[in-house]
């Protein structure tokens, strides 16, 4: 009989602990927060202008490669693009047109103010890929939660 | 003679013609489905291509789809999987369209302007008309477009247990705002 009662208690306490985690890894998903770029290490560090060739040869390779992945990369800002609570930076190939793009995370717009077309700069961000832009007709890459590197 | 003539008209031809299509490489689009039980499920994309023809009114735009970012990383990956927006597989959305009352708008004299929109998105490889009213204002040479629509989930081939469970809104509002 105490055999029985200890058995049923081993289960209760299993089934409680198995709960509890659960619950614990369901709250901790749902309540996860991107970390900040800045403290996130770089899995590629390149050119501008290498990275857009690479794109260029081939988008579908270069997003297998690239794309939510934090890359670090460095070149000359050929425009600077900002509205309200926006501000994406471009590093661009003049003589095709494409570009990436790198929009800023909001804790780090302050930092892009003194920047000015022509800088060469080193920025930091999460890549999400790139694409051939009919309307542009060029091929253009994105970065999101952008910051400068430091 | 005749042959710098010809050049010079083809010249500016095509400087007419490059001069009334107006693009952005920063149109921002934002992705609403949140729903009382669950306020999580909305992104923005800040990298949007977009273009408008000051003559015609034609507007198109693309966006890549992994550039939605959201404040929580699982649903950013949840709307990127193979059960959402497949973005592996379709990597980018588009709108091409046209302002159907664009004579209407004077891109000449600074104001607010209603607009009817008209056209095709394409997201999740599947195409649908969309018709919705957005407003353009005119300050100066810049001019501001935006429009806010929703749009049926299941129409583009989406479907979901958090739809069924109304943790995601069956019709998200999709609010785009590009400033050429």
């Amino acid at each position: 009989m105490s055999n029985s009662k200890s058995w049923i208690k081993k289960i209760f306490i299993t089934a409680v602990i198995i709960m509890a985690g659960t619950g614990i890894a369901i709250w901790y998903l749902f309540t996860q927060k991107f970390e900040d770029i800045n403290n996130q290490k770089a899995v590629y560090s390149l050119n501008a202008l290498d990275l857009i060739k690479e794109f260029q040869k081939s988008d579908s390779l270069a997003n297998k490669k690239y794309a939510e992945k934090i890359i670090i990369v460095t070149g000359i800002v050929t425009e600077i693009e900002s509205a309200d609570t926006t501000v994406n930076i471009k590093l661009g190939d003049t003589a095709t047109g494409s570009y990436a793009i790198f929009a800023f995370q909001h804790q780090n717009l302050n930092e892009t103010k003194n920047i000015k077309e022509g800088d060469k700069v080193s920025i930091k961000g999460s890549c999400s890929g790139g694409a051939y832009s009919e309307i542009l007709e060029s091929e253009f890459i994105t970065f999101k939660r952008c910051a400068l590197n430091r | 003679m005749k042959k710098t003539t010809f050049i010079i008209v083809l010249a500016l031809m095509s400087s007419a013609l490059f001069a009334q299509k107006k693009t952005t490489t920063s149109g921002t689009i934002n992705f609403d489905a949140t729903t009382s039980l669950d306020a999580l499920p909305k992104a923005e994309n800040k990298t949007v291509v977009a273009a408008l023809d000051t003559k015609t009114g034609a507007i198109a735009f693309e966006a890549i789809v992994k550039s939605f970012s959201f404040g929580n990383p699982m649903m950013q990956d949840h709307f990127n999987s193979d059960k959402w927006l497949d973005s592996d597989k379709y990597p980018t959305s588009t709108f091409k369209g046209k302002i159907t009352n664009f004579t209407s708008v004077n891109l000449k004299k600074d104001g607010t302007y209603v607009t009817e929109v008209t056209g095709d998105l394409t997201i999740h490889g599947i195409t649908k008309p969309v018709n919705t009213t957005g407003s353009v204002v005119v300050t100066g040479k810049a001019i501001a477009a935006s429009a806010a629509f929703t749009v049926k989930l299941e129409d583009y081939g989406i479907t979901s247990k958090a739809i069924e469970g109304g943790k995601v809104t069956r019709e998200p509002k999709i609010t785009v705002a590009v400033n050429f």
